[in-house]
């Protein structure tokens, strides 16, 4: 039997583009995701990081929004909830493709878009209905861009549980090589980590420990 | 379907939707330009008639023109990725409509001739020479300014520029020139170079690699477009909150760095991936070329602390376009917060500048002096020290702000413990040197330079980490004198020297090197005239980015800007040696220093899949000196085949 012909009939899926076994591509892509989830990481220590700076200083006392009017903690652990469900999803459709039932899988994508679809906009609502403008202080420009993160993230999220449909219909997601649908249930665990920090930190660091801030000036006039 | 793919393997295809390439067929820099421009034009005329216009707030603006910029700018990328292509591929992953292996060599410029390189092509050869291209513009452009920069300097008898001006100017050369030095080796060599040094047929993604070269291409506009919108007037740092009260202009800054750090991160991803999960078969850690060992250490850098930097400017645009209060004391914002996480990638980036360029000319000083590198394991050592230290050290610029004055003894420490891994950096190199016989060529030229300029930046730098002499110092221009050392002196001639070497490879061209070695010289003998007369008025006190001074400073400044028109009348010789050369030098044979690595060892100019086999590595990549293991076996075959043939006979 020639190579090519033996290539052509070996049991394991090669990649359309390179020639090389799927189970290679997919190691270099999860190192790939592993990368991209550092480096959002590094972003989302940025945000929070802002947050505990401008909480913990309290500067010209003007952190805290008009008349200590903070958000409802409730819709952040709402959202919370949604992105950890809709990950827990997406792991079950993955665990279900694993075993090759692909009933499993088409439901686990389907609660996972639209789960995310509806925590999504209830990221918007709650951007929409705070109490506060995000020029009213440090808490509340702080937690606006949390919340703004937390729609980008779910917006990528979105986007990518709702591939997986089409993509098993194509072909692209079996058995054998599932590795793109894992991926997504990568990305959305780290999700889920960022979402949680950031409502962690904005209902429980509310009101700032620095009662004598600092003044600068004639700033406040 | 099927495809055979390397002349090896028959893969089933996915369905082949249309030509190969698909929407990619009909994409390319000028769609990419036109599409920018609609919609940015668009997004501003349709704003400004939402907008209530005709109030002005506290910066003297029109309510809402700095989110109607801002969202002009966003437009401009956004059009322009469009354009070039850059959502075709999400797209198709998202319909499942992957790409079939016509698809990819389409992509990968397959028989598209020069135009490939206009397009949003994914072959990591044809994205080097793009890259190489952006920063040769890159660089004139921020030498034009720094020209512009020495003449206000240097007429000590009148006022050439509005102060306002002079101002934009020093601020758009330094990020300009940052931006420029960040891509300078990492973007060229780091894209062509190291996957054939690896042995890999490509990088990891290759619709990445050319996401992350046309990001930084969306990149610039917005940034050169600040002169013409007020400029940046306070400096690259653009210190808050003097950042919150800048004309426009601000945005472009702000715009270009916000899309340079993606493009910075998805390259990191990249060539980590890359270099992790595509080395040849045999080349284990250890056997890695340490130019690899240097890309790998930038990349990890910049991967970690830009999104730092990119987030210290969305914040500062979300202060400047919606009012929001990251930064502005008065409501409860830190200029402090700012300023940290500014430096926090600030920093890092000057060892993501130099690595590279060390690392490059270590890695070629070995083929010019015929010899093993001294301690290789030193080498890395001292990539990874830099890399773990250089988080640590960042508030050593923040000496002077008043923020946390007792941080500022441990971070000297640390600051004077980076002196150590990177001093590694200039052993390793002069223990090569160190009773080699010399095979003097351009590129050995610039590892010359580069000692010398490293080692008195470097020296100056423990000076200035320093808290009792940096109060004395900060602000000087003894500091911009030591950080062009390390920059320019360390960083540019030794990608000078690193191009000089690589250029056969890339262009399948010698480079003349009689005309270069003359740009080069002279370029580094102007560079001590300019640098050295700057150390010395910083020693008697001037300030930096001050131009009006006085009289005491005079000769300082008439000697460093004649310095810095040679300077710029050696690049341009330098310049004319590299396109006379790419035009109609004189052709290079596929290893013309004869050295071992794995790109001198495939043909120029390079195949479209590098390699007609994948190569696999059996020895050290410094083994000068050193039998081949398997000669010597072959040698003692054929030994005893003859032994064979005789006792026949």
């Amino acid at each position: 039997m020639s190579e090519l012909a033996a290539n052509t009939q070996s049991a394991v899926p090669r990649s359309a583009t390179t020639g090389e076994p799927v189970t290679t591509t997919a190691r270099r892509n999860r190192l790939g995701i592993w990368m991209c989830i550092v480096s959002d990481a590094t972003g989302t220590v940025a945000l929070l990081v802002a947050y505990v700076y401008l909480w913990s200083l309290n500067v010209n006392n003007a952190w805290a929004p008009p008349k200590d009017t903070w958000a409802d903690p409730i819709p952040f652990w709402l959202i919370t909830a949604g992105v950890i469900v809709a990950t827990l999803a997406m792991w079950w459709a993955v665990s279900g493709i694993r075993a090759g039932r692909t009933g499993q899988f088409v439901a686990g994508s389907v609660i996972a878009s639209l789960v995310t679809l509806v925590t999504l906009i209830g990221q918007i609502v709650q951007l929409s209905t705070f109490p506060f403008d995000i020029t009213d202080g440090a808490y509340a420009s702080a937690t606006f861009w949390l919340c703004i993160a937390t729609a980008l993230h779910l917006s990528v999220v979105g986007f990518l549980t709702s591939a997986m449909i089409g993509r098993l219909r194509a072909g692209r997601i079996t058995r054998e090589d599932h590795s793109h649908a894992r991926l997504v249930a990568m990305w959305m665990t780290w999700v889920c980590v960022a979402v949680f920090a950031g409502a962690f930190f904005a209902t429980t660091l509310n009101a700032s420990p620095n009662s004598n801030s600092p003044t600068f000036g004639t700033f406040q006039e | 379907m099927t495809a055979v793919i390397h002349e090896q393997q028959a893969v089933p295809q996915p369905k082949q939707h249309g030509k190969p390439g698909g929407f990619l067929r009909h994409t390319n820099i000028v769609t990419g330009v036109l599409l920018g421009v609609i919609l940015a034009v668009a997004t501003y005329v349709i704003g400004g008639l939402l907008v209530p216009w005709g109030t002005e707030d506290s910066n003297f603006a029109q309510v809402g023109q700095e989110a109607l910029i801002a969202a002009t700018y966003a437009a401009w990328v956004i059009g322009f990725m469009i354009g070039i292509g850059a959502f075709a591929g999400p797209i198709r992953w998202w319909l499942g409509h992957d790409l079939t292996h016509a698809d990819a060599e389409y992509m990968a410029g397959k028989d598209q001739g020069k135009w490939k390189y206009w397009k949003y092509t994914t072959d990591h050869k044809v994205v080097g020479i793009q890259y190489l291209v952006m920063a040769m513009a890159l660089l004139g452009f921020g030498g034009l300014l720094a020209m512009l920069i020495r003449t206000e300097l240097g007429v000590t008898w009148a006022e050439v520029f509005d102060p306002n001006f002079y101002n934009s100017i020093i601020g758009t050369h330094g990020i300009v020139m940052v931006i420029a030095m960040i891509i300078v080796v990492a973007g060229p060599l780091g894209n062509f170079i190291m996957p054939l040094m690896i042995g890999a047929r490509d990088m990891a993604f290759p619709r990445l690699n050319a996401l992350s070269f046309w990001l930084l291409f969306a990149a610039v506009p917005p940034l050169a477009s600040n002169l013409l919108l007020g400029g940046i007037r306070d400096g690259w740092t653009v210190y808050q909150p003097l950042g919150t009260q800048a004309p426009v202009g601000m945005i472009g800054y702000q715009i270009c760095i916000i899309t340079f750090a993606f493009s910075t991160g998805i390259a990191g991803v990249n060539l980590i991936t890359t270099i992790v999960t595509m080395r040849a078969r045999g080349m284990t850690w250890n056997r890695v070329p340490i130019f690899v060992i240097g890309i790998l250490a930038a990349a990890i850098m910049g991967l970690v602390w830009f999104p730092m930097y990119q987030y210290s400017q969305v914040l500062a645009l979300s202060d400047f376009a919606f009012q929001s209060s990251f930064f502005i004391p008065q409501n409860g914002g830190s200029v402090w917060l700012y300023e940290n996480l500014f430096w926090l990638l600030g920093h890092p980036e000057v060892y993501v500048i130099v690595i590279p360029a060390t690392a490059a000319l270590l890695e070629l000083m070995v083929v010019f002096l015929r010899k093993p590198l001294f301690s290789y394991k030193i080498a890395v050592a001292g990539f990874a020290g830099v890399v773990g230290i250089s988080s640590l050290v960042w508030v050593h610029h923040m000496y002077m702000t008043g923020w946390s004055p007792a941080a500022g003894y441990p971070f000297m420490l640390s600051t004077e413990l980076i002196s150590i891994p990177f001093g590694f950096l200039v052993l390793v190199m002069l223990g090569t040197i160190w009773r080699g016989k010399v095979w003097t060529r351009l590129p050995m030229m610039c590892v010359y330079a580069m000692i010398w300029n490293k080692i008195i930046g470097g020296i100056t730098g423990v000076y200035l980490s320093d808290v009792p002499v940096d109060q004395y110092m900060h602000g000087s221009m003894f500091v911009v004198a030591h950080f062009h050392f390390m920059l320019m002196g360390a960083g540019l001639f030794g990608a000078m020297g690193a191009i000089a070497y690589w250029f056969p490879k890339m262009t399948g061209r010698m480079l003349n090197e009689r005309i270069g070695s003359i740009g080069f010289w002279l370029s580094f003998f102007a560079f001590q005239l300019t640098f050295g007369s700057m150390f010395v008025a910083g020693l008697q006190g001037q300030p930096r980015r001050v131009l009006q001074f006085d009289n005491a400073f005079n000769v300082s400044n008439w000697l460093s800007t004649i310095g810095a028109y040679l300077i710029g009348v050696g690049m341009l010789i330098f310049l004319y040696a590299i396109i006379t050369s790419w035009r109609s030098g004189q052709v290079a044979p596929s290893n013309p220093w004869g050295a071992k690595t794995l790109e001198w060892q495939t043909a120029t100019p390079v195949p479209l899949e590098n390699f007609p086999v994948l190569p696999v590595v059996t020895s050290d990549p410094y083994d000068y000196g050193v039998p081949d293991p398997y000669l010597a076996i072959e040698k003692k075959l054929s030994d005893e085949n003859q032994d064979v043939t005789a006792g026949a006979r």
